[in-house]
């Protein structure tokens, strides 16, 4: 088991630095675990698949639900506000979050504001044992000011890794690890046992890992040829890149049910796409804001003269081999029944849509696509969520395409994603979930951090695509 | 160690408004009867205790009047961590400002965090026990307290029949002490088809006629009800439910047995013993069943005398020892004024506490007559009880207390009575008129309400007495004063007093031949009220005479005496 010398109850103030693998999920469960006390202990982290994924995990530790209460940092902030929004000066409508872009900064700003005006500080004792907030790395300074200033009331530990802080964007600052962080929530511990690998049977793969994260961040240079065997290092040569990224990206599992994850290029979801489209049994990881689907719906008019076109494209968007210019030109034939061949299946559903125009009628033509011969879908989440709006929905105010599809887009953002045999995605969207092959596509697109949480997915295999074996990725 | 911050009651019973922020400590209510300090003491314990239904009528509303709901709303203070849970009741934590008394929607920092929950019936009857704040109000969310926690807070209440909480029955204090339980079940069931084993069959012979006739009924009708229809013990008859756990003494008679008083103090000082889990307590009466001195200790239990308050007490009292015991700020006189119920603290200011000390009873009055001394007093007493022996009503039954100034400075009746005054009772004062007060204490009692009766032209009350009285009833007082201090005493005064002018056989020849002369009079008068050696100068002779001899004489005297008296006596009576 991970460190016994790190006691997160004993930590009144603290952080854990805790690198990929090395068991800080399993330290969390062990705190909860040991908890006595009736006062829960409240759980934080940045994202709700973050929460869902971290519930799951303490589920299968045995850990009871009444032990601890767990949020996103926002969703927690939110709670605090719709509860005591005087205190907070917010507005009701803020509230609702109908501006999200500018809601969410307001709400951050008014917990700080209601934390640091020690409006509720008694009834925070009164509620929770402890803080304890995971993924820290991922803190916005606005984020940090709340767990910091929740942290004058509670005891509070910190955990995460400055190396997979990925998440650091314009108008979305990180709290600085060196000199935010730990200054204020003292370093308490570093993790340093490979667990993920350890347990996969390639400690030496993990241990390798580990200095690898000590060179990254001290700007080292990494030669690939000096890794262990579960290392794999393709060259590209700038000729052939696509033809050997495509062999990468078919790596064999080591096993039957093990799992594939492709790191693409984080600015360009069309081209993880693309790899997805062309590798067989891949499917893209999607954002969770599923913008396709959104933008389809968002102006989509069942009766507009090009509806069956847009429900053509989006479906070739979502799958392979769809033919929408043979299947669009051969509608427009049996309309006119000037056909010589019998409309197909897909056809025929095509041709209800036309003539119904309904939620109903789209679903099924999707559907229909979907069974066609040598149709793959390679983007299930989208046309799941998509189908699911659609069946949802039924035209009337408030329960339109639109808003349907607006739910549908919620209610993804809780669950936590089942994760496929081969998936292609990007850091960003793969941070958090593992699985036994890492595939890099393209190492120079990476940074150090991202290139960090990259070669971190597999436990048995890392693939990584560059031109050198040398890589000095930027900090 | 929950505490009512505020009492907020509309429209129940015999209150139709009343807000009041109580102490965290000893509360006591005072007042005349039916002035509404029970309904205080059941409001909040229909509103806080623990209870799943109500057994309410129409005559619980404001002057019947169910249009109006009963709204009782209690807002609580000192939570413990369960009760301030943001999960459980965050929508509805409130802050509480301890210098205003005001309770803001939201918790603010320097404010104690406060639930405020509410109790409301509408016509239809049916109770709703709900926790409010306008959050709540505006999301439309409604909830209650966890049971386990109305548990918790529920108050403990000692009334006349205690012994409920003598045995482990719900709401007993006992539960309270500790976590233990004892699980009669298993016993019980097993002793109960014990019972039904060893009674068996024997009810078979007893009813056997009963039980033919029913056979033979059933098999005409075609109900199978079996071979043989048998009588047995009903389980019904022989289960049990809880409270059947009680204290017994060692030789196993239940403490039920105790008499009201030890039973309530008992149950004073177990309560005491709770007071980390349970710390409100109600008590009726408190002094029901108990002698003085348990009086005294029942409140030392209940931590009457304690600087840090271990419980919350609502009581009530009639009893003047109780008052004695408490200080002026744990005594609260209940009234109402233009159809609101106000509570008024008697507060701990010199006047009012040694008013209470040396007064007890008047605090529980509605009308106070200051008395210039203990002449007074004994007259008023006579007179009055005079007017009850000829078919008038007493100024007891309409509420009047009598309080005695002890003579000296003549403003002295004053401040007392403007003590009384400031406390909202009706107040009189009666005085001699020998030596005045200043005229600007007695004008500012006046304006307050205040009713002044006093002798004519500079005398006092002996004066006015042997100078207005007829000649027979003068010739009685003096008759009293030869038996109590003998005709050699009044005699020697007669003459002192008089510069030897007239004596006690010159009084008694004028006395015989009816010719009292005024000059005369007045030297009786001087005489008897000389410095320490009054004839009449103690509440029980001026009693007795007054009832014996002044009181029939009164119509037939000359002068202000008959109307002083009436109207005094009319004053105290229309209250």
């Amino acid at each position: 088991m991970p460190e016994p010398s790190i006691d997160l109850l004993a930590i009144e103030r603290g952080t854990v630095t805790a690198p990929a693998g090395c068991g800080k999920t399993q330290l969390i469960a062990d705190a909860l675990k040991r908890h006595a006390e009736i006062k829960p202990i409240l759980v934080l982290t940045h994202t709700n698949a973050g929460v869902a994924a971290l519930r799951a995990r303490l589920d299968r530790a045995g850990v009871s639900p009444k032990t601890y209460r767990l949020s996103t940092i926002d969703g927690w902030a939110l709670r605090l506000l719709s509860l005591f929004p005087v205190r907070g000066g917010i507005t009701q409508e803020q509230l609702q979050l109908t501006n999200p872009k500018t809601d969410y900064p307001a709400i951050r700003k008014a917990a700080v504001r209601l934390l640091r005006d020690s409006h509720i500080d008694d009834i925070l004792k009164s509620s929770y044992a402890r803080l304890i907030v995971d993924e820290y790395q991922d803190c916005s300074l606005p984020q940090h000011a709340i767990a910091g200033l929740a942290a004058r009331t509670l005891p509070t530990v910190v955990l995460g890794d400055p190396m997979q802080a990925i998440f650091g964007w314009q108008g979305n600052e990180l709290a600085d690890w060196e000199k935010q962080v730990c200054t204020y929530f003292p370093l308490a511990g570093e993790l340093n046992v490979p667990w993920r690998w350890r347990n996969a049977g390639t400690e030496a793969f993990g241990q390798w890992l580990l200095h690898l994260r000590r060179l990254l961040m001290s700007g080292t240079a990494i030669d690939l040829r000096d890794a262990p065997g579960e290392v794999v290092w393709i060259q590209l040569n700038g000729t052939e890149d696509r033809t050997l990224q495509l062999r990468a990206c078919q790596t064999k599992a080591p096993s039957a049910d093990g799992n594939v994850l492709i790191i693409g290029k984080s600015t360009s979801p069309p081209s993880q796409q693309e790899f997805a489209s062309q590798t067989p049994g891949a499917v893209t990881v999607e954002a969770v804001d599923l913008k396709d689907l959104v933008n389809l719906a968002k102006d989509f008019d069942f009766h507009a003269a090009d509806a069956l076109d847009k429900v053509v494209s989006f479906a070739a968007s979502v799958m392979t081999n769809v033919g929408a210019p043979d299947l669009l030109r051969r509608v427009g034939v049996l309309q006119r029944g000037t056909e010589r061949r019998e409309a197909s299946e897909v056809e025929r559903a095509a041709l209800r849509f036309v003539a119904e125009r309904s939620p109903r009628t789209m679903v099924d033509l999707l559907v229909e696509i979907g069974k066609d011969a040598g149709v793959r879908t390679y983007r299930p989440a989208v046309l799941r969520a998509c189908i699911k709006a659609l069946q949802s929905c039924d035209g009337g105010t408030g329960n339109t395409f639109y808003d349907s599809a607006v739910r549908a887009r919620e209610q993804n953002r809780l669950l936590g994603r089942p994760l496929p045999r081969r998936a292609v995605g990007s850091t960003l969207l793969l941070k958090g979930l593992e699985a036994d092959v890492a595939v890099v596509l393209d190492a120079s697109e990476l940074d150090a951090r991202n290139f960090y949480v990259a070669a971190t997915r597999g436990s048995r295999q890392l693939v990584v695509c560059s031109r050198q074996s040398i890589l000095t990725p930027r900090i | 160690m929950a505490r009512i911050r505020k009492v907020e009651i509309s429209n129940f019973r015999c209150i139709k408004q009343l807000t009041w922020l109580p102490d965290s400590g000893v509360n006591c209510l005072i007042g005349p009867g039916d002035t509404g300090k029970s309904t205080i003491l059941d409001a909040i314990d229909l509103c806080l205790g623990a209870r799943r239904s109500l057994q309410l009528t129409d005559a619980d509303f404001y002057r019947l009047d169910v249009e109006n709901p009963i709204s009782i709303t209690l807002t609580i203070g000192d939570l413990d961590d369960a009760l301030k849970n943001i999960d459980s009741y965050g929508l509805y934590l409130r802050g509480f400002d301890p210098a205003t008394g005001t309770v803001e929607d939201e918790p603010e920092k320097d404010h104690e965090v406060v639930l405020t929950l509410s109790l409301t019936v509408e016509g239809d009857l049916e109770p709703e026990w709900c926790l409010v704040s306008d959050r709540a109000r505006t999301q439309n969310s409604a909830r209650g307290l966890v049971w386990s926690d109305r548990v918790r807070l529920s108050p403990t209440r000692i009334g006349a029949l205690a012994q409920a909480n003598l045995g482990w029955r719900r709401g007993s204090v006992l539960n309270r002490l500790t976590d233990e339980k004892a699980d009669a079940t298993a016993a019980l069931t097993k002793a109960a088809r014990d019972a039904r084993a060893a009674f068996g069959d024997d009810a078979d012979s007893q009813l056997s006629s009963t039980l033919t006739m029913v056979q033979d009924t059933a098999k005409d009708l075609g109900v199978a009800v079996g071979t043989r229809v048998r009588a047995m013990l009903d389980t019904h008859s022989v289960s049990f439910s809880g409270g059947t756990i009680s204290l017994h003494t060692d030789e196993g008679v239940p403490l039920e047995g105790l008499g009201t008083g030890s039973t309530r103090l008992l149950i004073a000082g177990l309560q005491r013993k709770a007071a980390a889990t349970a710390s409100i307590v109600l008590a009726d009466e408190l002094e029901y069943g108990l002698e003085p001195h348990r009086i005294m200790r029942f409140l030392d239990s209940l931590g009457a005398k304690e600087t840090q308050p271990p419980l919350q007490v609502f009581m009530t009292t009639h009893s003047p020892v109780a008052l004695r015991e408490l200080s002026g700020d744990q005594l609260l006189i209940v009234r109402e004024v233009a159809g609101e119920h106000q509570i008024m603290r008697l507060g701990s200011e010199s006047d009012v506490q040694s008013a209470v000390r040396l007064y007890p009873e008047a605090f529980l009055s509605r009308t106070v007559l200051v008395c210039e001394g203990a002449s007074e007093i004994g007259f008023v007493r006579g007179i009055d009880q005079w007017a009850y022996a000829n078919g008038y009503g007493s100024i007891a039954a309409s509420g009047v207390a009598l309080v005695d100034c002890g003579g000296g400075d003549a403003d002295k009746p004053y401040t007392r009575a403007l003590a009384f005054q400031r406390l909202g009772y009706r107040v009189g004062v009666l005085r001699d008129d020998d030596k005045k007060p200043s005229a600007e204490i007695e004008r500012q009692f006046k304006d307050c309400g205040g009713a002044v009766f006093h002798w004519t032209n500079a005398r006092a009350l002996e004066d006015e007495l042997f100078l207005n009285l007829p000649i027979s009833a003068v010739g009685r007082l003096i008759d009293y004063a030869e038996q109590q201090h003998g005709d050699q005493q009044v005699d020697s005064q007669l003459r002192s007093e008089s510069s030897n002018r007239v004596n006690l056989a010159s009084v008694r020849h004028d006395l015989e031949m009816d010719a009292l002369s005024l000059e005369t009079r007045a030297f009786i008068a001087k005489a008897s009220r000389k410095r320490r050696a009054g004839w009449f100068k103690s509440i029980t002779w001026m009693e007795e005479i007054a009832r014996e001899i002044v009181g029939d004489a009164l119509e037939s005297s000359s002068g202000e005496l008959r109307n002083i008296v009436f109207d005094a006596f009319g004053w105290m009576h229309n209250a």
